[in-house]
Formats: structure tokens, sequence, C-alpha cells
């Protein structure tokens, strides 16, 4: 027994090494850019940056507006299912899962082929046409993510109980989903929204091809031709999803209690 | 009933093949409790999810205060519903929960409040306003969504069996206090039940559920004294069932087994020859002769349990076994398993099941 722990722990420790180290390599790295001194120099240097302030602030308002049709999306979607259509689960899941098989970089060279400037839809013959473009191809690649976390939140409650009770005292299908179920479910729900905040701040593919002036392909340009900074930006792009994934333990605490199962 | 409130008239329900409800038909008077009792599948639910407009009839038409709600929308209702899990909103505290039907039909907040305390005072949870439901006891959340339901004053409150998730001493006292408001507000009620005990106990009329059909419908004293077919009987209440054959048809005489019992004027319909299914209800059988029993059987004592204030006695007459109950006296002692014994009943107690 005390041997199995023994190894226990070295497995963690090999595996917490193998995460942290290049973590503390990089902190370190991108403190080292004052000759024989630590400093944040490169911090100070990215932060202050043009191109990192409008890229970022871009990818932001990307990420909010991918969050937005995710959610429009996804929580009727999810509720209807298991409400009424359950048989069609099965079929929804797999096609949720897609984007996770189908690689970025062949959605985009569709979407280009599909919207370009001579095509029925011609979404890329203009800059707010490319950027509907970009949240669209965002919220498809967080589908997986945002569809498992809501379809998890409402798997908690009794979604056809509380539908009816709120049919039978008069409520109207905007009620219910809007006083009812979201509320019920709105932690998964704001579990999906960080982990699309997540993806969409650090992805390239889809913002590069689409020559969008987004975050991840600033990052890349970036890495390419300095050598602090890079280690820089790196640390906090970091600190930008693991502070989103703490926001979703913490929101978890606060997610209400279903009365069928206290506690 | 010259004008009946609720009026379900022909109703059939089918899922694909199956057809669940048949042709069922009910009138019930305003302010009446009427309870649906059946045992499982036998589409008692199916019924009230059609009244409250959650199933859509297959055929027939339901008439709630004269007017047609069969293709209305269960928000288009006014109907109030409590169900079997509570469904309480976990998200809303019980005052928001009761207000919750009130605000959705955009009573001014003070009126709003005004109800709610009523209703909290109805069901004796004054302090409870603040609460969410996981912090209530299940038969607190029972009570809170019988508090909601009734808030909006609708026409008609359904109870799909509100009382199974609770304990047995909460059932009886929830069962009294639902009975209870439902008499002092007047309302029209629905209860869905397969417990015979709480539909005995609490309702005006009861309807008795079997493959979709309403088997009976009668008051609890009909019901059980004279249920109209064998289902009901078997159903509602425990009974003793004897196999009989009729030997005068005229004469109303049957032969239990070897013994002959006399059951004049009860035989209608019944040739000589024919078999019977004889019931009669344990409280109408006494171990040996009684003053006022007018017909007896004997035959073997298979089994004696002593139960402390009553003795539960069971007799073998030939292929029949009959159950009955005799109160415990100090001074005399329980038959003995294997002594022979007379049991006695007035024929008029005897039921004959077709």
């Amino acid at each position: 027994m005390k041997s199995g722990k023994f190894w226990a722990w070295v497995v963690f420790a090999l595996g917490a090494a193998y995460f942290f180290i290049p973590l503390i390599a990089t902190v370190e790295f991108s403190l080292r850019m004052r000759r024989g001194a630590y400093s944040f120099d490169a911090y100070q240097i990215v932060l202050g940056d043009p191109r990192f302030q409008a890229t970022f602030g871009y990818s932001v308002v990307a990420a909010i507006a991918t969050i937005i049709l995710g959610v429009l999306i996804v929580v009727p979607a999810a509720y209807w299912i298991r409400l009424r259509l359950p048989q069609l689960r099965p079929v929804v899941e797999f096609i949720t899962l897609l984007p996770l098989v189908i690689p970025a970089i062949v959605i985009v060279f569709g979407y280009i082929r599909m919207y370009g400037s001579n095509s029925p839809l011609p979404f890329l013959a203009s800059d707010m046409g490319t950027n509907a473009l970009l949240v669209i191809g965002y919220a498809m690649l967080a589908l997986p993510y945002m569809y498992r976390a809501v379809d998890t939140g409402l798997r908690t409650i009794d979604v056809r109980t509380l539908t009816e009770a709120a049919q039978i005292l008069g409520a109207g299908w905007g009620t219910i989903i809007g006083r009812v179920i979201l509320p019920n479910v709105l932690i998964a729900v704001l579990s999906g929204a960080f982990l699309t905040f997540a993806i969409v701040i650090g992805e390239f593919t889809m913002a590069s091809l689409l020559n969008r002036p987004a975050f991840g392909p600033y990052l890349q340009n970036v890495g390419a031709n300095r050598a602090y900074e890079p280690a820089a930006l790196a640390i906090i792009a970091f600190a930008i999803t693991w502070g989103c994934m703490s926001l979703i333990q913490i929101l978890s605490r606060f997610a209400p209690r279903s009365a069928n199962r206290p506690n | 009933m010259a004008d009946p409130f609720l009026s379900i008239q022909h109703v059939r329900k089918s899922f694909g093949p199956t057809t669940v409800v048949e042709d069922f038909n009910l009138d019930v008077e305003r302010g009446e409790f009427v309870s649906f009792l059946g045992p499982s599948g036998c589409g008692k639910t199916t019924v009230l999810r059609m009244v409250a407009g959650f199933e859509e009839p297959s055929a027939g038409k339901i008439v709630v205060g004269g007017k047609d709600i069969t293709r209305l929308k269960p928000n288009q209702r006014n109907v109030g519903m409590v169900f079997q899990a509570y469904a309480l909103f976990p998200n809303l505290t019980v005052a928001q929960n009761i207000g919750f039907g009130l605000k959705v039909a955009g009573m001014p907040k003070a009126d709003i409040d005004a109800r709610v305390a009523e209703m909290l005072g109805i069901i004796k949870l004054p302090q409870m306003a603040d609460r969410y439901p996981y912090q209530l006891s299940g038969g607190q959340q029972q009570r809170i969504a019988l508090a909601r339901a009734i808030a909006p004053k609708p026409k008609l409150l359904l109870l799909d069996e509100p009382l199974s998730a609770l304990d047995a001493k909460v059932r009886v006292s929830l069962r009294e206090e639902i009975r209870s408001i439902q008499k002092k507000l007047g309302i029209t009620t629905i209860f869905v039940t397969h417990d015979q005990e709480e539909a005995l106990s609490i309702s005006d009329r009861i309807a008795v559920m079997y493959g979709g059909k309403a088997e009976q419908v009668g008051t609890p004293f009909e019901i059980y004294n004279r249920p109209a077919t064998k289902f009901v009987a078997n159903f509602v209440g425990t009974l003793n069932v004897l196999e009989g054959k009729v030997t005068d048809a005229a004469a109303g005489t049957v032969q239990v087994n070897t013994q002959e019992v006399s059951l004049k004027g009860k035989l209608n319909g019944s040739k000589s020859g024919d078999t019977l299914s004889l019931a009669l209800r344990p409280e109408a059988i006494s171990l040996g002769r009684q003053p006022g029993r007018d017909s007896s059987l004997s035959g073997e004592i298979s089994e004696v349990h002593f139960l402390g204030s009553v003795i539960r006695v069971r007799v073998g007459i030939g292929g029949n076994m009959v159950s009955l109950d005799t109160f415990n006296s100090p001074a005399t002692p329980p038959p003995a398993v294997g002594e022979r014994a007379e049991i006695s009943f007035s024929s008029n107690d005897m039921l004959v099941l077709h």
C-alpha cells in the first residue's frame, strides 16, 4: 500500500514537472530582458504596444459576440432536444463534436470558397461581413464545449416538469426560457462562455486566413520577430486562460441547488 | 347532474398504435373533489394531462365552465397543477415561486405581495417566504407547490400524485390539509392517486380506472360497498373471493366447495350450473356463529397472525382461502392453526362479481 502511494507521488511529481518546468522557464526568460537583472520590461513593452491593445480588444469583442451567438443557438437547441426530441440527442451530440475532428484550416478554406466576393452570400466582400463570418466560425469551434456545458446543466434539473409547471402558471416560451430554464443553467452557460472566451483569445488559423487583426495572429507575429516579448505574451495569454478556468470554478459554487436534489 | 363544471366527453388518447385512454367520460360539479384511482398504466395521469393541456386528446372534448378547452394551450386554460416531483423553481424563493403565476399575469407587485402572504397563511408557512426550495422538507415543498398552484385563483386544480414522494406520516397530514384547503376555497379538484386509502379518505367521488377506461364512478361508500366490476372489488380494499356454482337459480342457492349458501335476490341473470365469483370484505365475516348473520361456511384455520389489538385469521374452505380480522380479547386465547372453524356472514354483504 505504502509503495503504491510512493509511486503515485512519483508519477504526480513527474507530471507536475513536465507541466511547470517549461512554464517557470518561460516566466524566468520573460523577466530577463534587462541585462543582469530581472525586470518587467518585456511586459511593459508588450502591454504598451498599440497593436497589442488593438488586437486584444478585437479578440475580446469577437469572443463576446461568439458567446452571445453560441448561447442563442445552443441554449434553445439543447433545451428543445431534452424536452421534445430526446431521440435526436445522439445525432446532435455527433454534430457538435465535428469541429473537434475537422481541422479549422479545412473549415476556413471551405468558408473562403463558399462565401467569397463572387458567391451568393459574399461575407468576405466587406470587413463587417468577414468579422461576422469569423464570429460564426468561432461559435462553431466552441460548439463542442458550449453544447456539453449547457447539456450537463440541463441534466441537473427536471426540464420537463419545470417547463410544465411554468406553462400551467400561464408562462409562454420566452418566460420559461428566460425566467426558469436559463437561470437554473446559468453557471453551466457561464462555464461554456469562459471556455469559448479562452478558445477565441488564442485562435490563430481562422483569424489569420481571414486576415483579421486578432490576438492570435499578433502573438505569432511577435513570436517570429522578437526574443523576450513572446515569452511575456505567452504568460499573459496563459494567465487569461487560467483566469477563465478559475472563474468557472468560483461560479460553480453559486449554482442553484435543485429542489429535487437538495444539497 | 344539471350543469357540470368540468365535462370530459368521449375522450380517447393513443400514442402510435397503443390506446392509453378509451372513451373516457366524466362530469364533475363545481367545487367537487374527484379522485382518479387505478394501478400504474391505467391512464389516470394521461386523462389529467389532457385536462391540463399537456396532451392533446385523439378524440373527444373537454369542457370547463361551458367553454371547450380541448385545443387550448396549457397557459391559456387557467388551471392549477401540483406535480408529484414538487417542480418548484430552484432559482426562486418561496415567495417568488408562489407569485410566479401572478407576475406572469401582470398583477401589480403590491397585490402579488398581498396574495403571496395570504397563501403562506393558508398553508401555514408564513415564515418561509425568503427560503429557497432546497432549504425545505418534502412536505413543505409540496405545500408551497399547492400554494403556487392556487395563488392565481384557477378554475380547476389538478393534483398529480402529489403525496407519492412523501413519507407515510406527512402523507396523511398533508392529504387532510389539501382537502381542508380545497373545501375552504371551494375549488373544483381532480386528484390522481394509486393509493386507495388516500382516494377513499378525501374524495367526494372516485373514478376507478383500469385499461384506459373508468370502471366505476361513485362515492367512496359506493365504490367500497357496491363495486360494479370484479376489478373494482379486487382493487379497492381487501376482498375474499370465493368460487361458487349456482345450484338453483330460482331459489338463489350457490354451492361453495361442498357447502350451500343462500343468496336470494342476488343472482340476477344467472342460470343453474353457472360458475360465480362471490366476494366478502374481511370486516363482514365473523369467526363462529353470530346473531344477525344468516349464512355460514366451515373450514380449517390455516394461519393466525397476532397483531396486537387485532388477530388476523385465514380459514381454508376447500380451495378457497378467507381472511378475517377479530378483536383481541385477553379472556379468550386466539384460535389455533389446524382447528376446524365456522365463519358466519350476512348474505346481504356477499357481492356477486360479474
